[in-house]
């Protein structure tokens, strides 16, 4: 059973704008009147307003969910719209939160919907989380999973979490000492070790079925009805259209709900670096890459930080390639420019090169830049709009 | 032959299958005869150490298995699981 606010437990009762429209809630013994009033009052958070959020975020607010927060910095891609469907193509380029917001007050005028385009991290997950009952996490970062996940479990909130992968997704809840929490499941996993939706692809309907599992959770918590997914993992494969579940226990040595924890509060992810240093980053066109390159190529470092096989597949001429997570984990050091392209010019000489980055569509670029300015020191440059950018004005054959 | 189900961060070795055969009458037998079939599948779960990776649970019989050690009786399905960051 979710602790809930005193006016959850005394709810007011309902107007008959509300028994009109959750007539077919009213209609079900395990919500009835008394419990449409307790959704009412509920206050939920979804961490991410990607493929999971939005599915998740809809359906509670259909369900008359009183207060739903979205927490998500990114702004609407063209191909974010394949799955995240709380976006049209008018919403491309605008905060995803905002626009979230907007789209389920206009679902749901009885909802308040609370925009936080801000990113999720330690200094501020406490004060973010504070107002809320619940938590759903959609974020499609492993580094804030662990953050939510053990936000929760320091500060006493209810958890529905879920992942996807291609055809694959994964749900569990997690309830303050009543099974593990997701440490238990997976206790460390090194940013980079799982490729993400844009490495991998995933298919666009897959997150409305993890979303909706979650919206289900969340709601069932709420009331505390049927048997959540504690202790349990759900796995769902959409190719073979099979549900499976397994038995998890807590296990005694979690390093944050377990008998002798060694977190005591939420911690950032290694290499975390803040939205506001990524804006500080200073981009470069490709067009005005490819002039470059064309005036003085040696004046260029070219960093590809994408994953090696994505570097196989294509890069641009002279690229070296130093992965993302890498960059994260150990920091980047000139030694990286010389070794990974074997060139043996002196330091000096090297240290003069203007270090530009480059990813698939310009988002992992970006935390590069943002981490080697404020590690290294280092003048960097992000190509802007990544190499799908740079096929788009500079070169059509390149195969991505 | 055991049936083994593939976690879809996995299946880049299996060329796509989510299930696939594999004998052993460990789960470290199991996972050699599994790496014979689809090299390099193996050290993606187990570390140098022998120890199973902090992203990777696997599921015998749908019951955690922690120690490579464990029987694996040929009608028991095994389930390898891998964390998932997408959202």
């Amino acid at each position: 059973m979710v602790a809930r606010p005193a006016s959850v437990d005394s709810p007011a009762a309902l107007s008959a704008d509300e028994r009109q429209r959750y007539a077919r809630h009213l209609s079900l013994a395990e919500i009835g009147e008394s419990g449409q009033a307790r959704l009412r009052a509920a206050r939920v958070l979804v961490v991410g307003a990607g493929g999971l959020g939005c599915p998740a975020a809809l359906y509670l607010a259909a369900a008359g969910v009183g207060t739903i927060g979205l927490v998500d910095f990114d702004r609407v891609e063209e191909s974010n719209l394949q799955r995240q469907v709380l976006f049209t193509s008018e919403d491309v380029g605008e905060l995803k939160a905002e626009r979230a917001c907007a789209r389920l007050a206009a679902l749901n005028p009885q909802v308040r919907a609370i925009a936080h385009p801000i990113e999720l991290c330690a200094a501020n997950v406490r004060e973010i989380f504070a107002p809320y009952d619940l938590i759903v996490d959609g974020s499609d970062r492993i580094g804030t999973r662990y953050l939510v996940n053990d936000a929760c479990v320091l500060f006493g909130k209810p958890l529905v979490s879920a992942a996807i992968h291609r055809f694959e997704g994964q749900a569990m809840s997690y309830v303050p000492g009543r099974g593990p929490c997701y440490r238990c499941l997976f206790p460390q996993i090194a940013e980079g070790t799982l490729p993400s939706c844009a490495q991998a692809g995933v298919l666009g309907v897959l997150p409305g079925v993890l979303g909706s599992l979650q919206a289900t959770e969340a709601i069932k918590l709420l009331l505390d009805i049927g048997t959540p997914l504690l202790g349990r993992v759900l796995v769902y494969d959409g190719l073979s259209m099979r549900f499976d579940e397994f038995r998890i226990a807590r296990r005694p040595e979690c390093a944050v709900c377990g008998d002798q924890p060694s977190i005591h509060a939420p911690q950032d992810p290694p290499g975390f670096c803040t939205i506001e240093e990524q804006r500080r980053v200073p981009r470069i066109l490709p067009a005005e890459l490819a002039a470059a390159l064309a005036r003085a190529p040696t004046g260029l470092r070219l960093i590809d930080v994408r994953e090696p096989d994505e570097f196989a597949r294509a890069h641009l001429p002279g690229a070296i390639n130093v992965p993302l997570p890498g960059i994260e984990q150990q920091g980047f050091s000139l030694s990286d420019e010389g070794l990974a392209s074997g060139e043996d010019a002196p330091r000096g000489e090297r240290a003069a090169h203007r270090l530009v980055f480059i990813c698939r569509s310009g988002a992992r670029s970006l935390r590069a830049c943002a981490l080697v300015r404020r590690t290294a020191g280092r003048e960097v440059l992000q190509l802007e709009g990544g190499l799908l950018a740079w096929r788009e004005a500079v070169d059509p054959t390149l195969a991505l | 032959m055991t049936e083994v189900h593939i976690a879809s961060p996995l299946r880049d070795y299996t060329q796509g299958a989510s299930t696939v055969r594999a004998d052993g009458a460990t789960l470290a037998q199991l996972l050699a005869d599994l790496d014979r079939r689809y090299p390099g599948i193996r050290f993606r779960m187990i570390d140098e150490q022998q120890r199973i990776r902090p992203h990777i649970r696997i599921f015998v019989a749908a019951r955690e298995a922690r120690d490579l050690a464990q029987p694996v009786a040929a009608r028991e399905p095994v389930h390898l699981l891998c964390a998932l960051s997408g959202g």
